[in-house]
């Protein structure tokens, strides 16, 4: 495999080496565009979706994804929410930074990719489902792809000279009485552009429905980013991204620890070719690095037992090769290559006075390599019908890299820590218009994921959410899906509606099973588990989406989802967010635009006893917002505000952790000038 | 003075490096990895002994190792009849401990043998470790003196059956490293058949239960130490993570439970 892995780095250089010399022969003036979405074609729905929910300036990431129609989000505390799509867990999900594999840190999930990003980095958010994922891993949920915002260069555009241009954010939270401010610098060339950005964040606790301040879901935060565009050619420019964040004194209320500091740098960089003859429409190569650091933290916690000290660091670099080419009129075909390693380490260290530190690893020193090809082939069969065909191939091993850790797991009987999985998955979707506005859309796959590093090698991790310790198992089986999914778009000039249907099996389904041989290490929790591939488990459910636009100043959002899950003795799986709405109502009067919302959640009394998951009641909240856009002296600024939770409704979501609150009533302020 | 100050410096470290060549060039002396501990002369059988340990001797199982001379030529002698015999003299009574005699043969020309002391030296008296020898017919006896501390963490316990009121002795033998996962832990038991003798007892079934008395969990996947030879029993502690541990160890004496009281600490 490794040889796999040499013959595509050697032909990265070798193949943007060719596609320079071709470029320099052909005398014809191209036109360089600016952005080129591939992606647009399938999922055209979300990015006015991620547009709409993007415009309230104060929304973190963790806000816009929440709202989109395939997303959930498990809440440990105020900040940190981990996405899940349909049900499908972050293990089963490839959550990606601009094609980028990074790890999280944290032993306990409370570092999800997704926390390392601020909006004021994003383009665009790209979610995934099923087939349409496998050029960014192999999954089984799909994948989120957060796409960096680029820095601009004009190019062979008319504009020459350089200009300069930035915006800058302040805003206020009532509720955590949190405060926000960002800053973006342009400065645009020709031939290359940079663009920084800089956020920083602090919210204190917040005061939930009840009108209690929920000790430990406070956080404060810095995140700053360099992305450099740098135009070789017409048609050539090198990336470089650079981003940083450094979280500290995070409070995770759901949790019986905080987190004392979480830190990323991640770096890259791309080399893009576009309109390169011989049908080729875009090449990009990436080489990237990044690394976090997770410190929790609990000597602000009172009544702990004992101090604990548990850091965890995790290291991923990687690259991808990927290709689009047009092949006559109505073939495309988009070729990727891709490898990755990840390397990670966690610790904990508790301290008894009078003994020894108690040490152990709970990650033991384990390192992951992945090496994958894929291919996506589309098809216009006739002016109706659309044929796209997905396959991938991923080989991925993991191992165990330091005595000590082997010795740790040697505990358990597990003489053999290596594991390898091969992964094949292939998807076929079909497009058809039906009628002038109605267009369906019908695929079928199979697909497949590895263990996750927790689930091969955890070692006393302890899991709030059901009370048990967890311990990893290096004999698992890889995760195996049949998928079919249905969707239906209809487009009217006022009416884009989106819905959809899915249903998956999954096979060797990984849950933690209670193990009553094994002695818990935490203390208070009721027992061990380790993961074991169970036989199989069924998931399924839908999720629609109108986008209404009544008069030219009026716009309706509506999403709906649901998922049911349940594994083969007919138990439900836990985790499972129940029937949810999401609607929306923006009338623009000028410069001014009001917005009314009302979130709607179902009652989900479909819970998992095996994970000790509890019944959560319906809720239904309201919040209005609205937003001006003035100028003074030739300086564009904009005003959002607005209040949250209107009626200061206490609630609790089915994936959040324990038995807290979110958020009562928030009222929100937003400033912000452009230049 | 400063100006010869380089020479006397040169000079210096000429002589220390020439020394040190000069040593090495010399063939090695009977070279034993062990400290000497005490030396006597079994008078009777002419001959020296050495008595060798890895480390001061305390409380519990000490690996011992000893070396014979013949007293004349200085030869080492690799065959000889041993039987040793620790003694504590506490003025008004003695007695003696359990004891594994060495074999006949030299290995590499040390004797090696086992004593568990079961108590440290000091006002209450002192220990002293006689060597029997007999070697072509003649006999003579070597006392070594011996001083034995107690250890930081306790290395022998002592029991009294609940099955039948013998007396024994446990002593703790591995593991000397303690680590994170699988250890093989050893054990030997002895019975307390009066002050004298002290043979070594292969008849108890022992259980095994790791616990960490900060935490109050255990550990998964241990064995039980059963038995090998003299009263040695082997088998698998499993630690998973560093810090104090207690070995809770359980004798069974056929099915009568003899002592279910006795565990070590383990603390790294």
């Amino acid at each position: 495999m490794k040889s796999v892995t040499l013959i595509l780095i050697s032909l990265l250089p070798a193949g943007i080496a060719a596609a320079q010399v071709s470029v320099k022969e052909d005398s014809l003036r191209t036109v360089v565009l600016r952005e080129v979405n591939v992606s647009a074609r399938q999922k055209t729905q979300q990015q006015h979706l991620f547009q709409f929910f993007r415009a309230n300036r104060s929304a973190t990431s963790e806000d816009v994804l929440s709202r989109l129609p395939e997303i959930s989000m498990v809440r440990r505390g105020n900040y940190g929410m981990e996405p899940v799509i349909r049900s499908y867990n972050s293990g089963q999900v490839n959550l990606l930074l601009d094609g980028m594999r990074i790890h999280g840190a944290c032993t306990d999930k409370m570092d999800p990719a997704s926390i390392y990003i601020e909006p004021a980095n994003l383009q665009s958010i790209e979610v995934r489902t099923t087939g349409g994922s496998l050029l960014n891993g192999s999954s089984l949920g799909g994948s989120i792809n957060m796409k960096l915002a680029e820095a601009s260069c004009h190019g062979s555009c008319c504009e020459t000279g350089a200009t300069f241009s930035g915006s800058s954010n302040t805003g206020f939270h009532s509720a955590s009485r949190a405060f926000f401010q960002s800053l973006n610098l342009n400065y645009t060339t020709q031939k290359w552009g940079i663009a920084a950005t800089g956020t920083y964040r602090k919210a204190g606790n917040y005061r939930d429905g009840s009108g209690h301040r929920v000790q430990f879901s406070q956080y404060e935060k810095v995140n700053y980013s360099l992305h450099g565009k740098f135009l070789l050619n017409y048609n050539t420019y090198l990336k470089v991204d650079l981003l940083a964040d450094d979280g500290w004194n995070i409070g995770y209320a759901a949790l019986p620890m905080d987190v004392g500091y979480a830190n990323a740098r991640i770096g890259a960089v791309s080399l893009v070719q576009e309109n390169i003859p011989g049908g080729w429409r875009k090449i990009e190569a990436k080489l990237y690095a990044n690394q976090v650091k997770h410190y929790m933290d609990d000597t602000h916690r009172p009544d702990v037992p004992m101090h604990m000290d548990m850091p965890g660091k995790s290291r991923t670099s990687g690259f991808y090769l990927e290709g689009t080419k047009s092949i006559g009129q109505r073939q495309s075909l988009t070729l990727r290559a891709d490898a990755s390693l990840t390397r990670l380490v966690a610790s904990m260290t508790m301290y008894q006075e009078g003994q020894s530190p108690m040490y152990m690893l709970t990650w033991p020193d384990n390192r992951q390599r992945q090496t994958g090809v894929a291919a996506q082939y589309a098809l216009q069969l006739d002016s109706l019908t659309q044929l796209q065909i997905s396959a991938r191939a991923d080989y991925a091993d993991f191992g165990l890299t330091t005595a000590m850790g082997k010795d740790q797991l040697a505990v358990f009987g597990y003489d053999n820590s290596q594991a390898h999985f091969f992964i094949p998955s292939v998807s076929a979707q079909l497009s058809r218009k039906l009628h002038r506005n109605l267009k369906a859309t019908a695929s079928l796959g199979f697909n497949g994921r590895t263990p996750t590093a927790s689930e091969l090698y955890g070692f006393y991790l302890f899991n709030q959410f059901d009370m048990h310790d967890y311990i990893g198992n290096p004999g698992l089986q890889q995760e195996t899906a049949q998928q079919a999914e249905l969707s239906l778009t209809w487009r009217k000039s006022k009416w884009k509606v989106q819905a959809s249907g899915y249903v998956s099996r999954v096979n060797h389904y990984i849950m933690g099973v209670y193990d009553h041989s094994l002695s818990m290490m935490t203390i208070g929790a009721r027992g061990v588990k380790r993961y074991q591939n169970l036989d199989y488990a069924i998931l399924t459910g839908g999720e629609g989406s109108v986008m209404y636009q009544p008069f030219p100043k009026t716009q309706v959002v509506s999403v709906l989802k649901y998922a049911y899950a349940q594994n083969k003795e007919g138990d439900p799986l836990p985790m499972i967010a129940p029937l949810r709405n999401i609607t929306n109502i923006r009338q623009h009067l000028g410069k001014l635009w009001l917005q009314g919302e009302m979130e709607t959640a179902a009652v989900q009394r479909h819970v998992s006893e095996a994970a000790n998951e509890r019944e959560t009641g319906s809720f239904q909240l309201f919040h209005f917002r609205l937003g001006y856009n003035g100028q003074l002296n030739n300086i564009p600024w904009q005003l959002n505000g607005g209040v949250e939770n209107i009626f200061d409704a206490y609630y609790r979501e089915h994936l959040d952790w324990g038995n807290i609150g979110r958020p009562g009533r928030n009222f929100f302020l937003q400033f912000g000038i452009s230049f | 003075m400063n100006k010869y100050f380089p020479f006397l410096l040169a000079f210096t470290f000429a002589i220390i490096v020439t020394g040190c060549s000069k040593d090495n060039m010399e063939p090695a002396p009977e070279k034993i990895p062990f400290q000497k501990m005490a030396e006597g002369f079994a008078t009777g059988a002419g001959i020296k002994v050495e008595l060798y340990a890895k480390k001061a001797f305390t409380t519990g199982y000490n690996s011992i190792y000893l070396a014979l001379y013949d007293s004349l030529s200085g030869k080492p002698l690799e065959n000889a009849q041993i039987h040793l015999q620790p003694m504590m003299d506490m003025g008004t009574m003695k007695h003696s401990s359990p004891v594994e005699q060495p074999a006949g043969n030299a290995d590499n020309k040390l004797f090696p043998a086992a004593a568990v002391f079961t108590m440290p030296s000091g006002e209450m008296g002192r220990w002293t470790l006689n060597v029997h020898i007999s070697l072509h017919g003649k006999q003579g006896q070597a006392a070594l003196p011996v001083v034995v501390t107690a250890p930081a963490v306790a290395r022998l316990k002592s029991f009294v059956s609940k099955a039948d009121n013998a007396k024994f002795i446990v002593a703790y033998i591995q593991p000397e490293a303690p680590k994170v996962g699988v250890n093989d832990l050893e054990i030997a038991v002895y019975k307390a058949k009066n002050m004298m003798e002290f043979p070594a007892d292969s008849s108890l079934t022992i259980s095994l239960t790791p616990e960490m008395p900060t935490m109050g969990h255990g550990s998964p996947n241990n064995a039980a130490p059963v038995h090998t030879a003299q009263g040695h029993y082997k088998g698998k502690a499993n630690f998973t993570m560093t810090g104090l541990w207690y070995l809770h160890l359980g004798f069974k004496a056929g099915s009568a439970m003899a002592d279910e009281t006795t565990y070590f600490e383990v603390n790294f």
